[in-house]
């Protein structure tokens, strides 16, 4: 079977399922979250709105991601788990172009995620009227970083629903990681990275100055590790290709 | 009969991964309170109650009810797969009996869960060389979260009832318990059954935010409201709908 077609008879397993339902509740979410911790309370907040958000957008999506990730691949993989179909479906379809396929529809929900960030922080701004420029580069890097680091986690989760029947796994494995993502944050930062959950944080690059004299917030930007995104990526892809190698040896 | 349903719930669990997660999840954040309460000494000074705040932090404001929708999402995978509803539905037992046995069984989990939290906690306490034991108050609270959980319990048993997804359920619960803080943060944390757990088990706080009269009462009135509600519902579900497997 070509990989188009394979990809089309993936899209139709998926009519129905509302799958687009996830991201959307997640931008919601997200923008819910964003009016009301972004909301302006002095005048030196709206000059440095646009920084703020980017400084809160990793610390929340280390929180929502990982759960977000074991929901979306839960409802991408279960419907032949649920079926008991992998022995019919592997006598039609190669087993390594299932897995491909797999991952590439959940992959599209996360690359609509985290592009999803853009406009929930242009539209905070122009709600709130911040005076600082909303910088592309950071548009950027926020939305490359979500969804790089959610390549890597969504392997993980992946391999882990196809190999679960009970898909308790994975949702632990989703949970823990939403637990130890947050939780990194207040590690030495060499401990930190042990925490594959955590780079969304990790990989933010405006951080705070908090005065406790005069209780007033200041951001600031931080020069973004693209060496370490790139490490990462390569990282991702092999773990993609580990994960894969483990999924397809289970015996059906 | 309400007895042998429980006993039959209690098989489908017998040798089930549902006690991994009970196991697992309490520990991530017994460990990161614990160390958290060992790197803050300076600014954390009242003991017991400070690491309860540290423990609890998290634990109560974020997981615990994504933790309770996976005991119940895992409680009705079963009736989901193949025909079994059709097996549920035509049991010569009734309705209630079925539904409260999943509910006794989740609820046995879950009180293990605040055992094994408690645990942790007093061994965390006495790594970090707290002295003594932590006071009956903390005993209270914890108490009092299980009674939350009762009816989160109740509503994640409704919702993985009625969507027959597994992972749905429990991210519907995380989101709660999010939307929990914000409405506990606006005091209309007894009007959001997400929110009760925080307030219950007085998380993040050192003193009891349940200390008043009118609190207490109007916290065990919203448990015992929003528990008839949701148990309500589940049981008029499943005496009106068809069975859809």
């Amino acid at each position: 079977m070509k990989m188009l077609t394979a990809l089309k008879a993936e899209q139709m397993k998926h009519r129905r399922r509302m799958l687009l339902l996830l991201p959307a509740a997640l931008i919601l979410f997200e923008f819910l979250w964003a009016l009301w911790s972004l909301e302006p309370r002095k005048a030196s907040d709206l000059a440095q709105g646009y920084l703020s958000s980017f400084y809160l957008f990793p610390i929340l999506n280390s929180l929502i991601y990982p759960i977000f990730l074991a929901v979306l691949v839960n409802r991408v993989c279960d419907m032949e788990i649920k079926g008991d179909t992998f022995k019919l479906l592997y006598t039609l379809q190669d087993k390594k172009q299932f897995y491909n396929c797999k991952y590439l529809m959940a992959l599209k929900y996360v690359a609509l995620s985290a592009l999803g960030s853009w406009p929930i922080i242009w539209v905070t701004g122009r709600i709130y009227g911040f005076t600082d420029m909303l910088e592309p580069h950071m548009v950027l890097q926020l939305c490359l970083s979500t969804f790089i680091v959610s390549t890597l986690l969504l392997s993980i989760q992946q391999v882990l629903s196809l190999l679960s029947s009970n898909q308790i796994l994975p949702l632990v494995a989703g949970l823990a990681g939403s637990f130890l993502s947050l939780f990194s944050m207040f590690f030495p930062p060499a401990a930190a990275r042990l925490i594959l959950w955590g780079y969304y944080g990790i990989f933010g690059f405006v951080w705070m100055d908090w005065d406790r004299s005069t209780r007033i917030s200041t951001y600031y930007e931080q020069n973004f590790d693209w060496i370490g995104l790139l490490l990462f990526a390569v990282v991702s892809l092999i773990v993609y290709f580990v994960c894969r190698s483990i999924a397809l040896r289970k015996e059906v | 009969m309400l007895y042998r349903c429980i006993q039959a719930e209690n098989l489908k669990l017998k040798h089930s991964v549902i006690y991994l997660a009970f196991l697992v999840i309490p520990i991530i954040p017994a460990i990161m309170g614990t160390f958290n309460y060992m790197q803050n000494l300076e600014l954390l000074k009242s003991g017991w109650y400070s690491l309860w705040t540290q423990i609890t932090l998290f634990y109560a404001s974020f997981f615990y009810a994504p933790l309770i929708g996976i005991y119940c999402s895992y409680t009705w995978r079963l009736e989901h797969t193949h025909n079994n509803w059709n097996t549920f539905m035509s049991m010569p037992v009734s309705i209630v009996s079925s539904y409260l046995a999943k509910l006794v069984c989740i609820m046995k989990v879950t009180v293990l869960t605040q055992l094994w939290i408690s645990i942790l906690f007093f061994i965390g306490g006495k790594m970090c060389g707290l002295p003594g034991i932590f006071s009956p108050e903390i005993i209270l609270w914890l108490l009092r979260g299980t009674l939350a959980a009762v009816t989160i319990a109740s509503l994640q048993l409704l919702l993985s009832m009625l969507i027959r997804n597994f992972a749905i359920p429990i991210g519907i619960a995380l989101f709660g318990s999010i939307a929990g803080m914000f409405m506990t943060n606006a005091d209309l944390g007894n009007f959001w059954p997400y929110s009760l757990m925080m307030l219950g088990m007085n998380s993040n706080q050192n003193e009891d935010v349940l200390s008043s009269f009118a609190g207490t009462a109007s916290f065990f009135a919203s448990v015992i409201l929003f528990f008839l509600l949701f148990f309500g519902c589940a049981v008029w579900w499943l005496r009106t709908k068809d069975v859809r497997s």
